[in-house]
This record gives C-alpha cells, structure tokens and sequence, in this order.
C-alpha cells in the first residue's frame, strides 16, 4: 500500500501546532499525570492500611470485621474493570450523594481506590517478606504493634516492593485512557479530536502511543534511581 | 524482679515447656544451658511475653503481665463450681476428716487432673477478675524495663546504628533528639564503635552488629537484659568481643538472663545456673557446684558432651 506520510504528517502537525490542538494534548497530560500520581499516592495508603489489616493477628472481633471489610472491598475492586468503577462511580454513586464534582477529581478518587485494592495485595507480600526478627525486635523494646508495623516493618516493606509499585503506576498511566468514557480530556481524547478534524488517524495515534511510551519510559527510570537511593541501607 | 510461675507452652500438639518455674531477683546472673530443643529460649521469649505462655504466670516486680492461672489461685479454685461439688460430695462421704485436709486434697486433685473448665460460675469469674484488674500491667510497659538481645540481632535495617539507638528512647520516653544522641553516643563509645553511628546494620560485621544491639537495648535503661543465644550466630573471633561487653555488664551490676552454649561464660559469671531438659528445669545450682558435681544423670551426659 502507498501511504504518503509526509502529507499526513504535514496535516497533522498543522491541525497540532497552528490550531491548537497542542492545548488540548498538554490538559490530557496533565489530567493523566494528576489522575495516576493521586490515584497512586491515595492507592499506596489505602492499600498500606489494608496489608496492615490483613497481616495483624486478629485478636479480637472488630479486627476480624475490618479483616472480612478488607476481604470485601478488595474483591469488588479487582473483580470488577476499572472502566465499570469509574461508571458507576461518576454517574451513580456520585449523583446519588448528591455530589456534583468534576470528572477529573471523581477519576481520581476511582483510580486512587482501584489502585489500593492492588496495592494492598503487593504490600501485604511486602511486609511478609520482611523479617519477624524486626517486630521482635520493635515490641521487645517496648514499642506497640502499630508503631512497629508503620515504623520498621512498613519502611522495609515498600523498599521490597518498590519495582512492583513502579509497574502498578505504569499501569495506572496506561489505564489513565478510559476517563474520557466520563468527559475528562485525556491523551486519547485530545488526539482524537486531531483525528476526526482531519479524518487521518494513523498520524495521531502513532504519535499517541510514542508519548505513552516516553512516559512509562521515564517512570521506568524514574523507579530504577528510587530504587537505588532507597538500597543506599544496603551498601556493604 | 521477674517470677515465672509454673508455665507451660504448647505449639499445637507439641508441648515445649512442662511447668516451668524461676525466681529472678535483682542483681542476679541466671544462665541457663541445655541441649537444642529443651525449651531454654522459649522459656526466656515467655519472660517477655514474645511467647504467650499457655498456662502459668509471669511476673514483673509486683505486676501480672499474662492473664490469670486460675490453678495458681488457691482462692480461685475454691470459689468454682467444681470444687464446691467435689467437695459437698466429699464431706458426706467422710464427714469426720478435718475439713482443711479435705479441702487441700481436692484442690490438689484439681490442679492435677485439670478439672476447671469455663463454666465455674460467677463467684469464680468475679475472683479472677479481682485479681486480674489489680495486678495487671500493661506488656509494652512492662517491656520497656526488659531488654532483649537476640541471636540474629534484628537490628532495624532500615535505619542508621543512631537512630537504631535513639527510636525507642524517643518514642517511649519522650526523651529529646539531643539528649537521645547524646546518650547514644556515650553508649556507643562504651563499645568503641562510635564511629559506626551513621552506618546501616548491613554494614557491620556480626560482632558490631550484637553489641550494638546490646547497646540499643540499654538506651531505655532496663532493669534486667534477656540474651537469646547472643554469641551463637557470630563467626568464632567476633565471640570474645561480644561476651566481653557482656561480662563488664554484668559487673556493673545488671540482672541478666542469658540462655548460651558458651560455659566458661556460665562459669565465670553466673550467680545461677540452670539446667533445661525436655521442658523442664532440671537442675539448678551455682556454677561452682553445677560444673564441679552435676547432680541428675542427664545434667552428667550433657556437660561429658560439652566440656
């Protein structure tokens, strides 16, 4: 097949820079940026939380029922897509409550939420992968469970992790796709419009998945130098 | 300073301690020897409660830090169901016995055969509540006049040698950065690894890392060190450093409760030695008569084998 892609370049650039079409793609980065560094950051507590739960020694009922909460929550979010939260969340959940906010913010809070049901899981194997010598350590001294676990345990635990993490970000950019389905400007969207302006599509997303491949690459780097300041304690 | 009363410790079908029972007065040094597998570290683990014993009693100072052991209370027995029909039983039965005898004979039967069960009624419940309420002490409390050393160390590797030192005195004592830093330095200075505050426990060699974590241990200023085989982890050099921060603890007064295979370290500076075999204690004596003339037969083979 003879495609010149000099004309379709051409086109599209014109449609990118001379009309605007930047704008739109510089706002998707952003709303990607916002929505996956939130979304991991709230994921990284909840999940913490969650692996916390899930790992103390459950002495008494009210530490089962958080146990059988965890349970529940962690199999809503993983057993459902993502693409479904975000639904029911923005037009369901967040009308039924009456809350009127904006797309990006209710992406946020879906994505912070679906990331700590995953989050838990990779932390849970993280503190278990830590030492039972360390919390002996910490309660013969006299510190309590909780000071222990977020103090020693919990520390340890996400240097192990760290690569994991990386990944559950990346994937948490890449999933970052599917706010349009609730009318936030994403990546995809700004491209799109490229697309349907010109009625050429091969152009914009190629140069779609170019910028998801940079910034996963970036990620990537990004976590390999955390990883390597985070090993400092592990110098010989 | 700490009493341990009559414990036992069972992991599942496996019974590790048979009664086990110690006095630890101040200023003592117990050390306590036996062969792999006797029960000498789950018997120290229970001093602190790092093993919840499943029956028996721990005591620090006045303070109960388990819960209670009904069948080390007399006057808790006594006040159950089941003593009450054992002994109404009894009395008709031979109504001419003095009625102390009669009463210590069904106790002891009780105790033996493990007769209590839960339903003992209020009176029992309540006595054993009393007695709970007004001795209990809180475990993290208690602990924090209790130091641990332990076999593999468990320094926190995710902190420097310092704040290794100074996390436990900061969070629990509320003592201030500076003068937590101070005292750790003076510590370490002790040892002769000043220099080491800034490192991470990887670090360090294994001798380093053990009298650190002695060090860490006394930062809070315990009463009284546990050591969990502190020498048995460590390269053989590395041994000599260790027991000799160990030794000038002891002569500076310390109580110690140290659990080792190093006997001269139990000739030299035990005031007590025990003996462990099976669960039990089997023999206890200073280390100048232990070692000199081992009374039981087992106390014999084991010191043949390791002397």
């Amino acid at each position: 097949m003879d495609i010149n892609w000099s004309v379709k370049f051409e086109g599209f650039w014109n449609r990118l820079t001379v009309k605007g079409g930047y704008k739109d793609v510089i706002l998707g980065l952003k709303n990607t940026g916002i929505i996956a560094v939130g979304g991991l950051i709230i994921g990284i507590v909840i999940g913490t939380l969650i692996a916390v739960i899930k790992v103390i020694p459950k002495t008494n009922k009210f530490l089962s029922f958080l146990d059988k909460l965890a349970d529940l929550y962690v199999g809503f979010f993983r057993g459902t897509p993502m693409m479904v939260q975000l639904l029911l969340g923005y037009y369901v959940l967040l009308p039924m409550l009456g809350i009127n906010t904006d797309a990006v913010v209710a992406s946020l809070i879906i994505f912070g939420l679906n990331s700590g049901a995953y989050v838990s899981e990779i932390m849970r194997s993280g503190i278990l992968s830590v030492d039972p010598g360390q919390m002996e350590a910490g309660r013969a001294l006299g510190m309590s469970y909780g000071s222990t676990m977020f103090k020693i345990i919990v520390p340890q635990a996400i240097k192990n992790i760290l690569p994991t993490i990386g990944n559950e970000f990346i994937s948490l950019v890449k999933e970052t796709s599917i706010v349009s389905f609730v009318g936030a400007v994403d990546l995809y969207k700004a491209f799109r419009s490229i697309a349907n302006a010109n009625y050429e599509f091969m152009v914009p997303y190629l140069a779609m998945a170019v910028i998801y491949i940079v910034i996963v690459l970036i990620i990537t780097v990004l976590v390999k130098f955390m990883e390597k300041r985070l090993r400092a304690s592990d110098k010989r | 300073m700490i009493s341990v009363k009559n414990i036992f410790k069972n992991f599942g079908d496996l019974q590790v301690l048979k009664g086990v029972s110690c006095e630890i007065e101040k200023g003592e040094k117990i050390v306590i020897i036996g062969p792999s597998g006797s029960g000498k570290s789950t018997f120290l683990r229970c001093m602190n409660l790092l093993e919840n014993p499943t029956y028996g009693e721990v005591w620090v100072d006045d303070d109960l830090v388990t819960p209670v052991d009904p069948y080390l209370h007399f006057d808790v027995i006594e006040a159950s169901n089941t003593f009450k029909k054992i002994y109404e039983a009894a009395k008709t039965a031979s109504p001419n016995t003095p009625d102390d005898e009669l009463r210590h004979g069904i106790i002891m039967e009780i105790k033996q055969k493990d007769l209590l069960k839960k339903h003992e009624g209020k009176e029992y419940h309540a006595l054993m509540k009393k007695i709970y309420e007004d001795n209990k002490l809180d475990i993290n409390l208690a602990r924090q006049r209790i130091g641990m050393v332990f076999q593999q160390f468990n320094l926190f590797n995710n902190l420097t040698i310092l704040d290794n030192i100074t996390l436990a005195p900061m969070k629990l004592k509320k003592m201030p950065k500076a003068e937590a830093e101070e005292k750790a330095y003076k510590l370490l200075d002790r040892i002769g690894l000043r220099d080491k505050a800034d490192s991470y426990p990887q670090q360090l060699s294994g001798g380093q890392k053990q009298r650190i974590a002695i060090v860490r241990a006394l930062a809070m200023d315990p009463e009284i060190m546990l050591f969990d085989e502190p020498t048995s982890a460590l390269d053989p050099e590395m041994v000599g450093e260790v027991l000799d921060v160990m030794k000038e603890l002891a002569d500076s007064g310390m109580t110690m409760v140290v659990v080792t295979h190093e006997m001269g370290f139990a000739r030299e500076v035990a005031t007590r030695v025990l003996f462990m075999d099976e669960g039990k204690i089997l023999e206890e004596a200073p280390p100048q008569e232990f070692f000199a003339n081992p009374k039981s037969k087992r106390t014999q083979e084991f010191l043949s084998k390791v002397l």
